[in-house]
């Protein structure tokens, strides 16, 4: 059905009597453009080969000190998350002061001072300054990384480190690390419970011994100094680190999939996916590729609101809040980056749209007007980026640190206004990759994992856990003998048998939940040979009665009753059979075993059951006990399609036959828990109770 | 690693409203109202060729009906979709071409909007906001198309997020009458069932000079932008209808209420809200300082009591949100792995004992005043910085001048003040208390 789309549903304010003279038709003209002056820093050199910047700006009276290290990423290998700590215990506690007294002292002059892997960053009121930087210098020189703090500090990051299993973006962060980077890569390891036990004293002590050293070292300092007082007090503060040997290192460049991936983390009843197209680039800093491309990425979806996706996928599709692309340069290896949080029903069509722009990027030059105005963007934030005198300092740095030309950033705005339509669409080819990309998402595995593989040219989901660690689905490929058939057969064994199944008469089953606070009962009436009736109810008022009489069904609830057909009926058919897993051959239901597969920690055999009929269910049967332990299966419900994953825990032997006695079941965001309270077996149920008036 | 434990931070700050302004170097403006009711504020500074244009509603969340929560932040949405004279999807566009960048942002008690742009283009940000204010215009497209990204905002930024859910939740029990009681992104299905005419009524009723600031600050010429402003602003008529406001009227706490909320989470989380004054007030100031005595730097009280010494914590914060009319004190905290909530919260409020029969130490006093010095200098170094505190001020207090007095307010605190409120107001009879539990903890 098409809507009717009124161009104009209504205007605010109909009547205005402006002036004559203005018009409000088009927008004004701008005046001449202001020139844009990127101030002045001044640099000099310890004797023991500490490089130091200073930029001075005397707007406020605040001074900052930082200290970056000059070295190349270490492999941590097992105990990954080493060099992170190493930074934090910089802190933690000098030959001269416990760690609260640092801390108070920190605290006392107002003042900020944080340590990191790769340097120290502290800044203070102008009055404060020689306090800040004699702490600063006994955190640097003298550190004693006290066990007990260290101690308490990996206690910490094990409590922290669980949230990211409830985080999405989380996940495609470490998603990134592990698969685009790759565990031969300093950057695609990833801190796990595993590799925090792992580390020790040593590795912290060692590490900072290695790297801290003045040599391999620059101090930039901002603020409201002049800079030959900079240079008396660096002296004094810093001038008895001594120099020292810092080992290099170089990796291999990690290579891009020669087709695109899919990779997915499952965060569990999530509502939305967090997506990513990425793929590393070698894009080194100040190549002269990286002003022509940031402006092809400004175009596609960087920082700009006129981006591509953005448009495409908020503005147009609404699907999302926001999206964008990135594309970085790095000295060891850059990246490109898409990414957006969406609905979980349009994570595959969400994907579609950001490999869509990306392909028409590189097949179809830009508009001029797309361009110029990204042009100006990029040039409107340059000015902006001024306002900061740390800006002026981070150019400094990265003119020394990646030996760019001096000029490079006063020439930077007129290298910008030279980026043409073709130079965009070169950029494009060269940084662009649609096809051989990895194509990352974490959500909701049972909504959104049928709708990916399409997207990888295997026409596979590769599955990680939240730290990005493969989940292992073994290939049953191992027992060539196995069939569904036979692991139904160990299934019928494993519950008692096939005799005591088929003497089974009928059962009656209760079972209780809770929901917000109220318990609500639920009893399963089954009747060979194919009679069933459930009712639900709470406080003894009965919610919802579904019975099958072995040829019709119907469901009544809040007073209305609707009688079953097609796909309901069926289910409701194949529920009263209890000894269904018995005929499947003879209702001709086909059984396909598909994988072997972890249900929490335990390894299953993961069989499809497609009914004559055609509705299908993924059945879970434990590798080594043989019982049934999960069950996921697609429901009609009144918001459309929904999957619903059904646990079988706590088996119980009842007169010889086994019984789950702890179901939970999740719809979508919805969990339920049901709790077997009582069971009769054979107890002589009439036929009457299944009657349907 | 570190990522992680910052995200925390981040997020613990992210309910924070921040209101400290002022400066040891005063900051120089000059004000002026037009005929219509439009009250303007200019604050030239010429360090960088760079602009803001930035004007502030007095309308919030609080300004809501009940039956359609989330509306005033909708509507700032509809605000981007276009005007009489600027089609749908230019505004921005018209901002980006110029080499500039907006946004705005709506909190409970207004709604902000700015726009950055290079100083040569100062007419353009004038004609942009004048143009929202005198006519916006909607289409059903972009009705639609803001109510779907709204939703995927929800979701985003408060129920697919872990925690995203503990303002909210806050709310709802902290307040019983007051508008306070909802959020600002409010309801889906409100937002949803608005209809047309509301958007219309909503503009006529707030979207009206007479109950807005303009702020311009940076690379101006006074003399040339006080015409201009005139230009654009001077004709668009005043409102004529009565705005609603409410009143500060949520009746005294009496009894402590406790509950326990169950989301998609890993680890717990306590969250006590106390009811604290309404921003401005001598006791707010003291309110705020004895926030910084417990949480602020690593030797505040609750850091090194419960994170440091005790190990009980992985995080505590304790966050003072500054509305207009009387709001509440956050004290966050998260246990370590395997600490029961309940032990956490009888040390948490163990300090707070402390704290009201203690008097501090004139050490620990004058590290507060330390600490909000150092806040205050470097809460107005940037001209987007400056525009947002001299607009707040004058919102609140008709006074913008409050951006050089805030200073003296804190340092004027003294130690019985910070013992008076903490025993006025952090008391267990005038708080809620939130146990935040992850969902497999529920049965």
């Amino acid at each position: 059905m098409k809507k009717l789309l009124y161009i104009f549903i209504f205007t605010f304010v109909a009547a205005f009597t402006g002036k004559a003279q203005l018009d409000r038709s088009q927008p004004p003209k701008p005046g001449q453009a202001p020139t844009i002056n990127i101030g002045d820093y001044s640099k000099f050199t310890l004797p023991n080969g500490l490089k130091v910047i200073v930029v001075e700006n005397h707007q406020v009276p605040v001074i900052s000190w930082q200290l970056t290290l000059d070295i190349d990423p270490v492999m941590e290998g097992d105990a990954k998350g080493y060099v992170d700590l190493a930074g934090d215990l910089l802190r933690a506690g000098t030959k001269n002061r416990s760690k609260a007294q640092l801390d108070e002292e920190i605290d006392f002059i107002g003042a900020s001072l944080s340590t990191y892997a790769t340097g120290l960053y502290g800044s203070s009121l102008t009055k404060h300054r020689e306090k800040l930087l004699s702490l600063m210098s006994d955190v640097l020189l003298n550190p004693t990384f006290p066990q007990e703090e260290m101690d308490k500090s990996l206690a910490q990051y094990l409590s922290a480190l669980p949230i990211q299993e409830s985080d999405a973006n989380a996940m495609v962060d470490n998603l990134i690390s592990s698969v685009v980077y790759g565990s031969e890569h300093p950057y695609g390891e990833v801190v796990t419970k595993e590799s925090l036990g792992n580390i020790t004293r040593n590795h912290v002590t060692d590490y900072y011994q290695t790297y801290f050293k003045p040599n391999t070292a620059y101090l930039v300092v901002v603020g409201d100094i002049k800079a030959k007082d900079a240079k008396k007090l660096v002296k004094k503060y810093f001038g008895k680190w001594t120099k020292g040997e810092v080992p290099r290192k170089n990796y291999n460049l990690p290579s891009s999939p020669a087709a695109n991936k899919v990779a997915l983390a499952n965060r569990e009843g999530a509502v939305q996916s967090v997506i990513a197209v990425s793929y590393p680039v070698d894009l080194k800093p100040g190549h002269p590729d990286a002003i022509k491309s940031s402006v092809m990425n400004g175009i596609l979806g960087g920082g700009v609101f006129s981006g591509r996706l953005m448009q495409n996928l908020r503005e147009d599709k609404a699907y999302t809040y926001g999206a964008n692309s990135s594309l970085s340069s790095d000295r060891l290896v850059g990246r490109f980056t898409a990414r957006t949080e969406v609905g979980t029903n349009v994570t595959d069509s969400a994907l579609v749209e950001i490999l869509y722009e990306m392909n028409r990027l590189v097949n179809e030059p830009v508009e001029q007007e797309a361009l110029t105005l990204v042009k100006n963007y990029l040039n409107g934030s340059f000015a902006r980026s001024l306002e900061n005198p740390r800006t002026i300092a981070n150019f400094a740095l990265n003119i020394e640190r990646y030996n760019l030309p001096k000029d490079y950033y006063a020439t930077y705005l007129e290298k910008l206004a030279s980026v043409s339509v073709e130079d965009v669409s070169a950029m494009a080819k060269k940084y662009i990759h649609p096809e051989n990309a990895w194509i990352l998402v974490g959500g909701n595995k049972a909504d959104v994992a049928p709708r990916l593989a399409r997207f990888s040219e295997a026409n596979e989901v590769l599955f990680y856990d939240a730290y990005g660690r493969p989940v292992e689905t073994t290939e049953v490929s191992v027992d060539a003998d196995l069939t569904a058939e036979k692991v139904i057969e160990k299934y019928v064994e494993a519950l008692g048998g096939k005799e005591k199944l088929l003497a089974l008469k009928d059962v009656v089953m209760k079972m209780t939940t809770s929901m917000q606070g109220m318990t609500i009962e639920m009893s399963s009436t089954r009747k060979a040979p194919d009679k069933v009736l459930v009712t639900t109810s709470m406080g003894g008022n009965v919610l919802q009665k579904q019975v099958y009489d072995g040829s019709k069904g119907v469901v009544t609830a809040m007073g209305q009753t609707m009688e079953l057909s097609g796909k309901q009926l069926e289910d409701m058919k194949a529920q009263a059979n209890m000894t269904l897993e018995l005929d499947y051959g003879k209702l001709g239901y086909e059984l396909k075993l598909l994988e072997v597969e972890n249900v929490g920690d335990k390894p299953a055999y993961k069989i499809q059951v497609t009914s004559p009929a055609g509705s299908s269910v993924t059945d879970y049967y434990d590798l080594e006990n043989g019982l049934k332990v999960k069950s996921v299966s697609s429901q009609d419900t009144q918001m459309g399609p929904m999957t619903v994953t059904t646990s079988y825990e706590d088996y119980r032997e009842v007169e010889g036959l086994k019984f789950p006695f702890l179901i939970k079941q999740q719809a979508g965001p919805q969990s339920v828990d049901l709790k077997l309270v009582s069971i009769e077996l054979n107890k002589g149920v009439g036929d009457d109770v299944f009657s349907i008036n | 690693m570190k990522n992680r434990i910052k995200f925390l931070a981040v997020l613990l700050l992210s309910v924070m409203a921040v209101t400290v302004w002022g400066q040891a170097n005063k900051i120089e403006f000059s004000e002026f109202t037009l005929d219509n009711g439009l009250h303007v504020i200019l604050q030239p500074d010429n360090t960088t060729p760079n602009i803001i244009v930035s004007i502030m509603y007095h309308v919030g969340s609080k300004n809501e009906m009940p039956d359609r929560t989330g509306f005033a932040h909708f509507f700032e949405h509809l605000m981007f979709e276009g005007t009489s004279n600027i089609p749908r999807g230019m505004f921005s566009r018209y901002v980006e071409e110029a080499g500039g960048t907006l946004n705005a942002g709506t909190n409970f008690d207004f709604t902000m909007y700015y726009v950055m742009l290079p100083s040569n283009q100062l007419e353009l940000g004038l004609w942009l906001e004048s143009e929202r204010l005198l006519h916006p215009k909607v289409d059903s497209v972009g009705i639609a198309t803001q109510k779907g990204v709204v939703t995927e905002e929800m979701k985003q930024t408060r129920d697919n997020q872990p925690y995203g859910r503990l303002l909210v939740e806050t709310v709802s029990r902290a307040f019983t009458t007051h508008p306070y009681r909802w959020d600002v992104i409010g309801s889906d299905p409100h937002i949803r069932n608005a209809r047309d005419h509301e958007f219309v009524d909503f503009h006529d009723m707030f979207y009206v000079p007479n109950n807005a600031v303009l702020v311009i600050a940076g690379d101006i010429d006074i003399s040339e932008a006080r015409p201009l402003v005139e230009k654009y602003f001077g004709d668009i008529p005043a409102g004529t209808k009565e705005i609603r406001r409410p009143l500060p009227n949520e009746p005294k706490r009496t009894v402590e209420v406790r509950d326990t909320v169950y989301d998609n989470i890993q680890l717990p989380m306590i969250i006590q809200a106390y009811h604290i004054p309404g921003s401005g007030t001598n006791d707010y100031y003291a309110t705020e300082m004895l926030g910084s005595l417990l949480s602020e730097g690593k030797s505040s009280r609750l850091y090194k009591s419960l994170v440091d010494e005790q190990r009980l914590a992985l995080q505590v914060a304790a966050v003072p949100l500054g509305y207009e009319q009387p709001g509440l004190t956050l004290i966050i905290a998260i246990p370590q792995m395997g600490v029961d909530p309940k032990v956490l919260e009888d040390a948490m409020n163990k300090e707070l004992e402390n704290v009201r029969t203690k008097l501090i130490s004139e050490k620990e006093m004058e590290k507060l005043r330390n600490q909000f010095e150092n806040q205050v200098v470097n809460s107005n170094t940037t001209i987007s910085s400056r525009a947002m505190n001299l607009a707040q001020n004058y919102t609140f207090f008709k006074d913008a001048n409050r951006i050089n007095t805030t200073l003296d307010k804190y340092l004027s605190v003294t130690r019985e003040d910070l013992q008076k409120v903490a025993n006025e107001y952090f008391r267990e009879n005038n708080r809620v208390v939130l146990y935040f539990l992850p969902k497999s903890q529920m049965n």
